[in-house]
């Protein structure tokens, strides 16, 4: 018998003996397909080693040689398949070279900035209660940060060294009325009227500018929350009852607030509002009913439409909710910070 | 404002504790911040609101008491004796500066006592003065008289030494341009037009409405006073005090505004007292020039307003109550509404809305419920909120942290990075940090520079981005602002261009991005294209170049990328419509080809995806080499593999054989370029 021959015997039972124990579905089946191959009467691999008799005498050790190989690689394909059957039937040992205690390959992942994630909360927040979001210029002329706002040309609000005054760069801005970096959200709330008809029930969020030295607490832009809420019949029992809805969302408890009075020209009444939290009161922010001389301005009839509006202070929120001390640390983008969020 | 308890109760019984007092305060619109011993006095601080002038005096925090508590208010008297000679005949008065000052009133007292002030007035005055300055001291009877006035109604007086006024007249004006004036501090100011000076025939002998002159003061040697009681401008006022720094009570007073009918009282309250402490005789009547302020006109209260606003019920009694406490005079009323006319000193309540405020703040907020039912109302989300959303979480899930810097940027920043506009960038005139007055047209440098903080502590991964406006001249009323994306990554060109691509695709947006070149100073001209899509510019990719990382002071390779977030928007599809996938099986095609240098990537997937059609499933780059010993100069090869998949059955081998042809005989016809191996 020709070596090549008896070679393509043992290569074609390892192939056709791997793939039955593959195929195995029991442990049963598997014992049949054992006797079949690796029986030791009448299994085909001892039927192959008689027929070794009858290679040539000079090619005898390569053929022992192969046979031996493919006799433990069906032992092997046994093995697995009873391995596979019975589960972990096999006794087991741990790998000692495997260390699992190997820090893993982390997945890479960013973060949201804190005040990003401050912002999404309260949108969703607000969104629950029926807000939606209205977006507005930064960049905007006095009419909408300052007149229909209330806030009359000799008002100590518009002094140039608390507001940041554009230089004329717009070929249609007259040089006497400067545009300027909107020094509160509220402007929103004018556009939105201006195109809107009541009722409206809108927050703007975003960023505002005011001159101030930055230090711990202060700095010359952050963002702030705004809401509205125009509709026949509003008063303030419904602004109050909308706030301790949010603050009860917000901090995720029963919440309650009070009013103290305050003065903002585009509101009145007018109030600051409190939470009380954890046994101690927190200010939120300012609030109020919205001036007659607002809702004219917007072309609304005071007599038959009132309202409410709010706005507190994103950063100073974030801050308290995430112990930051220093507000520089929002806009520094330290990634060391923007990490712990 | 500082109050003073024992100073208070003259005027009004404080049967209250103190902290019950304070809560109180702090609840009906002054805020308590805070309470110090001095002596055997308290000091109590209050925040006074801006449109609240008539709590900077004593008797306005009294009258809030009485009003609060029930109690009744007692006023001192202002009604000094006077001899039988004329203020007229001392000095006479010319006002030539009207809008600066409405009104100026000047008494006259000869023959004072000038000699140190008794106990209870230093006391009085030590409680709210010393709380501020640690060193106050008083310093005359006559100066701590007018002193005293002004922190028991709110008006500011002067005592000028009669003797040391020049020419026997008082001339209120306008400052002259660099005018100089020595003030009470003994500092010397130069004025400028638009300031209100009282004068002499000499000289300033006083800056209305801030502060005395040093060489016009009341000194021991003084026997004779003219007592200056006016009302300044506010504005004026403010604008004076703060260009000169010079902010004293008095000015903190006129700025918000005196009461415009007390001038006078106030002027008769002083001299009593110094009558009664300094002795020496008032002269008969008054010197004047303009005019008290008008009393305030009627305001008319609907008594259904209260519960329309408020959304409570507040008793007709009660109204009236406080309301008449307050000071306000009811001329008219019944069961629906009241006519009334508001107290002089009280300019803030002139419409009904002011009426409800203080009935509602009086009457107090907690009365207000905080549970009752506001109807629900639909919200939505508004798609640039969406759209934002799905870059943020791509790009967080892609390893950048979200940076937000400032708006305003160093007026060189733009000029290295003018990517969206020609024109100048606006300026504003006040800068927002330091150097930083110029706003920004672009996000990159901002990003740059957060890198270089970031660098500059050795942060191992600095990968950032930021959503926010960029602030474009525009021919329009407002300039034109831009809601924009950028990114800086040390990751290398070919991972942010993939990222691109994968933002694109978060917003399903299937247009393909087309690459232009660009030439700006801060990136590397070759490894930088300017972004297309859909006709319009979405934005820039590339590399910083050396210089601009010089510039910047950049360590290591940067690549940028800043995107139009509002043409995406227009483009994202936010709401993806199911198209059927095939049922069969895709089968691939390696190529490698050789094509010139020359040929960009983008034309062979041009070529391709024209011959392959529908069927062509994707279209993968692999790899660019180049042999020169085999191909010559200037070739490169290119690989890639098709993936090829039909709708209609099982693709065969010889199908995508037929289609790989197919787009080799258009590389080799258009690009002339050849199949290497496949």
């Amino acid at each position: 018998m020709a070596i090549q021959q008896f070679l393509d015997q043992l290569q074609q039972l390892t192939e056709s003996a791997t793939a039955a124990f593959q195929q195995a579905g029991s442990l049963d089946d598997l014992e049949a397909t054992r006797i079949d191959f690796l029986g030791s009467k009448q299994g085909q691999l001892k039927s192959l080693q008689k027929q070794m008799g009858s290679v040539d005498r000079e090619d005898k050790p390569a053929a022992g040689k192969q046979f031996n190989a493919t006799k433990q690689a069906v032992e092997a394909a046994l093995e697995e398949a009873q391995q596979r059957l019975s589960g972990n039937s096999q006794e087991r040992s741990a790998d000692p070279s495997f260390d699992a205690t190997l820090p893993g390959s982390p997945l890479v992942v960013g973060h949201l900035h804190p005040l990003t994630q401050t912002i999404e909360e309260l949108k969703d927040i607000m969104g629950r209660l029926g807000f939606s979001v209205a977006d507005g210029p930064e960049i905007e002329d006095a009419w909408h940060n300052f007149e229909a706002l209330n806030i009359p040309a000799a008002h100590p609000a518009r002094d140039p060294l608390d507001n940041f005054y554009l230089a004329t760069s717009q070929k249609s801005q007259p040089a006497d009325a400067p545009l300027l970096l909107r020094s509160q959200t509220s402007t929103v709330q004018i556009r939105v009227m201006e195109s809107t008809p009541p009722p409206i029930r809108i927050i703007s969020l975003g960023r505002v500018y005011r001159p101030d030295t930055a230090d711990a607490t202060h700095y010359p832009m952050f963002h702030q929350m705004e809401g509205l809420l125009i509709d026949e019949k509003v008063t303030m029992a419904d602004l109050k009852s909308v706030l301790r809805l949010f603050a009860t969302s917000y901090l995720g408890e029963e919440v309650h607030i009070r009013f103290r009075p305050s003065f903002f020209p585009f509101t009145e009444p007018s109030v600051e509002v409190d939470f009380h939290w954890n046994d101690q009161w927190i200010e939120f922010g300012g609030a109020g009913m919205v001036d007659p001389n607002v809702l004219t301005s917007v072309g609304y009839d005071p007599e038959v439409v009132s309202g409410f509006a709010f706005g507190l202070g994103v950063e100073r929120l974030c801050m308290r909710r995430h112990g930051v001390m220093d507000i520089r640390e929002f806009y520094k983008n330290d990634v060391r910070f923007l990490h712990q969020f | 404002m500082l109050v003073s308890w024992n100073w208070l109760k003259q005027y009004v019984d404080l049967g209250m504790t103190q902290a019950e007092l304070e809560d109180r305060f702090s609840m009906s619109g002054l805020n308590h911040e805070g309470t110090r011993p001095v002596g055997d006095d308290l000091a109590i601080e209050l925040e006074v609101p801006s449109n609240r002038p008539d709590c900077l005096g004593h008797i306005g925090v009294a009258r809030e008491v009485s009003v609060l508590y029930d109690q009744p208010l007692k006023l001192p008297a202002a009604d000094p004796a006077s001899g039988s000679d004329s203020a007229a005949d001392y000095v006479q008065l010319r006002l030539e500066a009207q809008q600066l000052c409405p009104h100026y009133t000047a008494r006259i007292i000869r023959g004072v006592k000038v000699q140190a002030s008794p106990a209870w007035l230093v006391d009085l005055l030590a409680t709210i003065f010393r709380p501020i300055n640690h060193d106050w001291a008083p310093v005359n009877n006559i100066v701590d008289i007018t002193n005293y006035v002004l922190m028991e109604v709110g008006q500011p007086l002067h005592a000028f030494d009669l003797a040391k006024v020049q020419g026997g007249q008082v001339i209120v004006r306008e400052a002259q341009a660099e005018e100089t004036f020595v003030a009470i501090d003994h500092n010397e100011y130069t004025l400028a037009a638009g300031m209100c000076v009282i004068g002499d025939t000499n000289r300033a002998i006083a800056l209305g409405g801030v502060m005395g002159g040093a060489d016009s003061e009341v000194s021991s040697q003084t026997s004779d006073l003219l007592i200056e009681a006016a009302r300044f401008d506010p504005l004026a006022t403010r604008t004076t005090a703060r260009a000169l720094g010079l902010h004293s009570p008095s000015s903190f007073r006129f700025e918000r505004g005196v009461d415009p009918l007390g001038v006078d009282w106030a002027s008769r309250r002083c001299c009593q007292l110094i009558l009664e402490i300094a002795g020496g005789e008032m002269a008969e009547g008054i010197v004047e020039a303009g005019a008290a302020g008008q009393s305030s006109e009627p305001v008319v209260l609907r008594l259904a307003q209260l519960e329309r606003i408020l959304g409570i019920h507040i008793p007709a009694d009660e109204v009236a109550r406080i309301l008449t406490t307050l000071g306000c005079l009811i001329q008219e009323s019944n069961s629906e509404s009241i006519e009334l006319t508001a107290p002089s000193w009280r300019g803030d309540l002139s419409r009904e809305i002011d009426l409800v405020e203080d009935l509602a703040r009086v009457h107090g907020y907690d009365k207000i419920p905080e549970d009752v039912g506001v109807p629900m109302a639909s919200s939505q989300r508004t798609d640039r909120d969406r759209v934002q959303d799905r870059l943020r979480q791509a790009l967080v899930s892609a390893g950048f942290d979200e940076a937000i810097t400032a708006s305003m940027v160093p007026a060189d920043w733009p000029g290295e990075f003018m990517a969206w506009t020609e024109r100048q960038p606006i300026r504003s005139n006040t800068p927002m940090l330091k150097g930083a007055d110029t706003l920004r047209t672009s996000l990159v440098p901002s990003l740059l520079e957060a890198r270089r903080v970031n660098q500059s502590l050795a942060n191992p991964l600095i990968e950032l981005f930021e959503t926010a406006s960029i602030y474009l001249p525009s021919d329009d009323q407002l300039p034109r602002q831009q809601w924009t994306l950028a990114l800086a990554s040390g990751q290398g060109y070919f991972a942010v261009k993939g990222l691109l691509e994968s933002l694109l695709a978060a917003l399903k947006i299937s247009q393909e991005t087309e690459l232009k070149p660009v030439d700006l100073p801060l990136l590397d001209i070759s490894r930088s294209a300017e972004l297309w899509l859909d006709g319009e510019r979405l934005g820039l990719l590339g590399d910083v170049c050396q210089a601009g990382c010089d510039t910047f002071s950049l360590r290591g390779e940067t690549t940028i990328l800043e995107l139009n977030i509002e043409l995406l928007a227009r483009l994202a599809e936010l709401v993806p419509q199911h198209k059927p996938t095939s049922a069969y099986p895709s089968i691939s095609r390696d190529l490698n080809v050789i094509v010139a240098e020359s040929v960009r990537w983008s034309q062979l997937q041009q070529l391709v995806a024209a011959t392959s059609g529908d069927q062509l499933e994707h279209l993968l780059y692999r790899e660019t080499y180049r042999d020169v010993e085999r191909d010559g100069e200037n070739t490169k090869r290119i690989l890639f593999t098709i993936v090829l998949r039909s709708d209609e059955g099982t693709m065969t081998g010889q199908q995508a054989d037929e289609l790989r042809d197919a787009a080799v005989a258009q590389i080799e016809q258009q690009l002339e370029g050849r199949l290497l191996a496949t």
